[in-house]
């Protein structure tokens, strides 16, 4: 869906809304594991996420192209881009995810916007204490 | 019963071109009208260090308060209203609320009271309000909307005794709110701070320089890769520089046509921010612009608070997945601007 809406109010204004037009979203997630001292690398989480694509929907699931934009080793942090069609699929293969190398865990999704900006920008980090 | 998964909750970016020559542009209701921002970032191309002016303008950034454990009937108090809400403007908003879960209340610049109730607390509230607009068939969450500088809500009046006998014996809510004044500061908001626990606090600057960067045409790059690119640069995602789409990790690189800045500088400053320091902050960036060598710009992008219960003006806020509500302004040498304002799946078009 894309509209574009009005206006030239003179020749420099111009005005465009784009509705539900992102090419992308992008998660921030961060990975929970049973054992806090797992050291994880960002290739073997990528790894670990597209297992849980395949176990969840197939060949087809592995299959999603996704990024690992960022990962921060040391809280299991991550930042996810993925093509909007595919996020239902990437955040609940996610979800589903309980166990890495016979360990219990867990993916917490801390953010999911259409823009990556806004991951940037989180008023729920504000700490004032 | 099929459900399709490749539906996504709505997402608007409006995508604004115009100069800050032409009389009728918007930039100033546009940021003034954003009164709850979290975080004001800025990019600097081609820049080592904080121009000295610009240091200033960040470092003169109103100060703010957190007062612990505030009676909402407090915000009612008369001396208050004398001091605060009828001369000038104050900026209230609840601190640690989620908007999706519990209550949050805001008062407005304008004088306006909004408390973005659940149905259990709006009922035994007892006040006018209307069910929020996001709540679909569901009416879960309402709306409280109290304009304070009505007649009926001087103290003493109809209105003012009925919220006020609401929030004392019937719902007495207390929650930490962060507050600020403009142009009062700390000294118009004595009458309610010698009551309460409270901390003043400053507004968090941050500055990181960043060097070989790949940088799109600002001027021809379409407005949702630019923005991604702008995100990218703000996380520090590293495969921006490496720049190799067949990377197995990440295949985002910058979008074409490209150059590679040799420097550029990164500062963001976080807190309570009045629109009236942002506003000041953007005359300083288009005088720095001036001062600076011809085909230079610089970007500004403004994080409203995500659980607001207004975002841009009165328009109401929401959650859903993200309560993104931003803008990024890109300004140029040449007086001319783009303007990208987005918000998420519970919230109005930007204005």
């Amino acid at each position: 869906m894309r509209g574009d809406d009005k206006k030239d109010k003179s020749a420099g204004y111009q005005r465009v809304v784009l509705k539900n037009a992102s090419p992308y979203h992008y998660m921030k997630v961060c990975l929970v594991l049973e054992d806090e001292s797992t050291k994880l690398s960002a290739v073997e989480l990528k790894q670990f996420i597209i297992t849980g694509l395949k176990t969840l929907y197939g060949e087809v699931g592995a299959a999603l192209n996704f990024d690992l934009l960022k990962y921060d080793e040391d809280t299991r942090t991550a930042f996810l881009r993925v093509c909007s069609r595919g996020l239902v699929k990437l955040w609940s293969s996610l979800t589903l995810l309980g166990f890495y190398q016979n360990q219990a865990c867990a993916f917490r999704v801390l953010q999911v916007s259409p823009f990556l900006l806004a991951l940037t920008g989180n008023s729920r980090e504000l700490q004032l204490d | 019963m099929s459900v399709d998964l490749d539906q996504t909750p709505r997402s608007i970016l409006v995508w604004e071109r115009s100069s800050f020559l032409d009389e009728k542009n918007r930039i100033n209701s546009e940021v003034e009208q954003l009164h709850f921002n979290y975080k004001v970032s800025v990019l600097l191309p081609e820049c080592s260090s904080t121009p000295p002016h610009l240091e200033s303008v960040l470092t003169s950034f109103s100060r703010f308060y957190l007062v612990r454990n505030l009676p909402l009937h407090k915000l009612l108090d008369k001396e208050f209203l004398e001091t605060a809400v009828y001369q000038g403007s104050v900026y209230g908003l609840s601190y640690r609320t989620r908007i999706d879960e519990d209550n949050c209340v805001a008062l407005m610049p304008n004088g306006r009271l909004v408390l973005s109730l659940d149905k259990d607390s709006f009922q035994v509230l007892g006040f006018e309000g209307k069910p929020s607009t996001f709540g679909n068939r569901t009416k879960n969450r309402f709306v409280v909307t109290i304009d304070l500088t009505d007649s009926s809500m001087a103290p003493g009046g109809r209105g003012y005794l009925r919220l006020l006998t609401g929030l004392t014996s019937r719902l007495s809510l207390q929650m930490d709110f962060l507050l600020s004044h403009h142009p009062g500061g700390g000294a118009s908001l004595q009458p309610l701070l010698s009551h309460c626990d409270w901390s003043e606090h400053t507004p968090e600057i941050s500055t990181q320089s960043l060097t070989h960067l790949s940088c799109p045409e600002p001027q021809s790059c379409d407005p949702h890769s630019f923005l991604e690119w702008l995100g990218a640069v703000h996380t520090d995602v590293s495969s921006l520089s490496e720049n190799s789409s067949s990377n197995f990790l990440s295949s985002l690189v910058c979008p074409e046509p490209k150059t590679t800045l040799s420097q550029a500088l990164r500062v963001s400053i976080c807190g309570l921010l009045l629109p009236q320091d942002v506003h000041h902050l953007v005359q300083e960036l288009r005088c720095y612009l001036e001062r600076s060598r011809l085909e230079c710009w610089t970007s500004l992008t403004v994080h409203g608070f995500v659980d607001s219960p207004v975002s841009w003006g009165d328009r109401e806020h929401g959650v859903l997945r993200g309560g993104e509500n931003f803008y990024t302004l890109l300004m140029f040498h040449d007086h001319t601007y783009h303007i990208h304002l987005a918000t998420g799946a519970h919230d109005t078009c930007p204005p």
